[in-house]
């Protein structure tokens, strides 16, 4: 298994032999991290918003969204989206099942993550803008937001690598979404060799997360917080 | 309700089964390697030690790869845990033969080879078909059964064969050998690959896909529990199924086939085939007559 | 809403032991949750102190293995250990196999599971406990030099049960992800929840009530929101106690999922 040395000539061949599959498959990944990562800070925005909203059902509805969305597995969303919600009459894609599960189970942990930003600007400036005559609002937009900001991209870069490994899962899933995993695995149905296809398969992954790791440090040097 | 109906009748078949099996006669012949005895375990042809099938004998039991989500070939009962079928009976009459307890564990569609390389089956009799790619990696014994590739569509469908598939999204198994057979024969369908035939049948149900595409059997299986299903076309392929043997156990693959000749030659196969698929398909089964070679061309010539 | 609601829908949830099947698989979930949990802080243990170590190359390494194992997903690792090991080990595993362990763990399958759980999350964990080590004031460890201990002692018996104790929170915060990550072997044939519930909404063959997907998977899912909630409770609540203990908290960054910050607040 791990221990077998693959000469290095077949590990390339499996590459260019199906540079097209493994090809396809990582644009696939790409395009699901993307769009989910969109739909993901669109509803965590919304959500942390009910969070910190002044009255206490708004607050509520956000907590039970958060609970339900963290504690649930990505697959049984999967299951519920697509086959569940097909077998009821709503005619539900697979991407678009698959990019709403994963968009919405992400979507938890941004609200989290923009709700902590938010608190860590200190109590005492808001109340100082707010006494100064700016409204929630702008006190919001100008006072929180931009320093809230410096604050989560740190666990945003975090539960972005998160979200790239879960991607993985939807290929596997009955949703049959041909993603690099699911690309490697059918390279590796047709041609045996377990360890080739799933190291570039890996490759493919850590380039992915590697990226976003290198964009996270560069972000993070840009904006520091110089306390 | 049909499904309690076919409940009842699946259990009295089994119980028919449990009944007669003691009256058999004997036939003669059988391949080589093979004994002509076949009473029970006690007086089962004792096979060396140190040879793969005595190994089996020490161990007292024979492990065997099935489908658990296939019927008629493979389906476990999930509320009593057993698991039946025709591949099932295959291998229950090795078992006996050979004077030891099948144990069936769950073999889906890409771990078949790998767990005969590995030694995690002894055998595996899990509706797969004989051709040459799989020849190179594990041996067959001779075809036990015949499948015709045919397409399954809801009943409004229309589409009427293997032609009329293009843009359409056709579902089949991962590893399975209809993924090359539809890449050849219907190059603009769009192939949704899945880990078992259980999704392909949640899939066709639930209508994320048009249709799905695999041996004949496996598709009267979906039949069985959707009856708005139903089959089109001609044959794609001719898929003779074989058990599977680890490279190089030419014992076991003599005594596997003496096995499967004596279930043909005493009518054994043709109650079971009736039994398991005849009364599902409506159509008349005959036992196949080919050794693996002739399959292998078989399958060649698809 | 009418289809969610329909109490016929709802009909597999009292009759033929349907409850009862898919609540034993949920228990399958668990106990591989426990197992692994209890596997990867070993090896977590075992890597974070490589990690530690004042051996360039050593900790080098170790930091590679653990950054290139966080970062690879996990079902790709479960499938690639379950595809590649080899049958003598899934054989040894099933000899070795208690009679009275459940019967999902007598098959050698297992085995791949808990490897791709217990290797990829002893990495998760090695970070965490890095981290946790790492907040400790300098003072202790110094403290604990002028005391005249060796490293190793310091290590026993100041540095890691203060470190460790810190990272308890987030381990059981990591041990809910791990009992989400548990329905990942299904992929690989395993008959945990997720498999059962498929068998309970596919069972035409034998089972006369329709059990519809939505219905099922929306109780399984109910299933682990209750288990999950009630930890991450426990969760903080620990966390709360470890900070008046100790007066110190471990930055806890929003409760995400496998990572935590090495910078103490």
């Amino acid at each position: 298994m791990l221990g077998s040395a693959a000469p290095s000539l077949a590990l390339i061949d499996t590459l260019t032999e199906h540079w097209a599959e493994f090809r396809s498959g990582f644009w696939v990944t790409v395009r699901l991290i993307v769009i989910s990562f969109a739909v993901a800070m669109v509803v965590g925005t919304l959500v942390a918003a009910l969070r910190i909203a002044p009255n206490k059902w708004l607050q509520r509805l956000g907590g039970i969204y958060v609970e339900v969305f963290r504690n649930i597995p990505l697959l049984v969303l999967l299951f519920i989206s697509f086959a569940g919600l097909r077998r009821g009459g709503v005619d539900i894609g697979p991407w678009v099942a698959g990019i709403a599960s994963l968009g919405l189970y992400t979507a938890a942990y941004v609200a989290e993550a923009l709700r902590s930003g938010v608190f860590s600007v200190g109590k005492g400036q808001i109340e100082a803008s707010l006494s100064l005559g700016f409204s929630y609002a702008e006190t919001l937009r100008r006072i929180v937001l931009p320093q809230a900001f410096r604050t989560v991209i740190s666990p945003l870069g975090s539960l972005t690598i998160a979200m790239i490994k879960n991607s993985a899962i939807i290929g596997v899933s009955l949703l049959a979404l041909p993603d690099l995993l699911k690309q490697a695995r059918i390279v590796q149905a047709r041609t045996f060799e377990t360890n080739e296809t799933f190291f570039w398969a890996a490759i493919g992954y850590l380039l992915l997360t590697g990226a976003v790791t290198l964009l996270i440090r560069n972000l993070e040097n840009r904006f520091a917080i110089r306390r | 309700m049909k499904f309690r109906w076919l409940g009842v009748a699946l259990t009295a078949g089994v119980l028919a089964f449990a009944g007669c099996g003691d009256d058999d006669e004997e036939p003669a012949g059988g391949g080589g390697g093979g004994t002509a005895d076949s009473t029970p375990a006690a007086t089962a042809e004792k096979f060396p030690a140190d040879s793969t099938l005595g190994a089996i004998q020490e161990k007292g039991e024979i492990t065997i790869g099935v489908k658990f989500d296939v019927p008629p070939f493979g389906v476990k009962n999930p509320q009593s845990g057993d698991v039946e079928g025709f591949d099932i009976e295959m291998g229950k009459a090795v078992a006996e033969k050979l004077g030891v307890e099948p144990k069936f564990i769950e073999a889906i569609s890409d771990n078949r080879i790998p767990f005969l390389q590995d030694g995690t089956a002894d055998l595996i009799l899990s509706t797969m078909t004989i051709n040459e790619e799989r020849a190179e990696q594990i041996d067959f014994s001779d075809p036990y059964y015949i499948a015709r590739g045919r397409i399954l569509v809801p009943q409004d469908s229309d589409i009427s064969g293997v032609d009329s598939l293009a843009g359409k999204k056709v579902c089949t198994a991962l590893g399975s050998t209809y993924e090359a057979t539809l890449k050849e024969q219907a190059p603009d369908a769009d192939l949704r690959l899945v880990d078992s035939y259980s999704e392909c049948l949640e899939l066709i149900q639930n209508g994320a896909v048009d249709a799905v595409s695999t041996d004949d059997v496996i598709l009267t299986g979906m039949i069985i529990q959707d009856d708005t299903l139903k089959l089109v076309g001609d044959p794609l392929t001719q898929e003779p199924y074989g058990a599977g043997i680890k490279k190089g156990e030419t014992e076991v693959v003599d005594f596997v086939n003496g096995v499967f000749q004596e279930l043909k030659d005493s009518g054994r196969w043709g109650e079971l085939y009736e039994e398991w698929i005849g009364k599902y398909t409506g159509e008349p089964g005959e036992p196949p007559t080919i050794n693996v070679e002739e399959a292998i061309e078989l399958v060649k010539n698809n | 809403m009418n289809y969610l609601f329909d109490p016929d829908n709802w009909e597999w949830l009292t009759t033929g032991g349907n409850f009862r099947f898919i609540l034993e698989g949920f228990l399958i979930n668990l106990e591989i949750a426990v197992v692994s949990i209890i596997l990867a802080l070993i090896f977590g243990l075992a890597l974070a102190l490589l990690r530690l170590s004042s051996v360039k190359p050593v900790s080098f390494l170790a930091g590679a293995w653990v950054d290139i194992f966080r970062n690879l997903p996990l079902i790709f690792l479960i499938l690639y250990f379950a595809l590649g090991i080899p049958g003598s080990w899934k054989d040894a595993w099933e000899d070795a196999m208690p009679s009275w362990a459940p019967e999902a763990f007598q098959s050698g399958l297992v085995l791949g599971a808990l490897m791709g759980l217990v290797f990829y999350n002893s990495a998760v964990l090695a970070e965490i406990m890095r981290a946790g080590i790492l907040s400790l004031p300098r003072g202790q460890g110094e403290a604990a030099s002028a005391l005249g201990m060796t490293y190793g002692q310091s290590l026993r018996y100041v540095i890691l049960p203060q470190g460790l104790r810190r990272m308890v929170p987030a381990t059981v915060s990591q041990l809910i992800t791990l009992n989400k990550d548990t329905t990942l072997v299904s992929i690989i044939a395993i008959t945990e929840v997720m498999r059962r519930g498929r068998i309970v909404t596919s069972s035409g063959f034998f089972n006369p009530i329709e059990a519809p997907i939505l219905h099922v998977f929306i109780f399984i899912g109910f299933l682990f929101v209750i288990v999950n909630y009630a930890l991450s409770r426990l969760s903080r609540r620990l966390e709360l106690r470890e900070r008046k203990i100790t007066g110190t908290k471990l930055k806890r960054v929003g409760g995400l999922e496998d990572q935590v910050a090495a910078d103490p607040v």
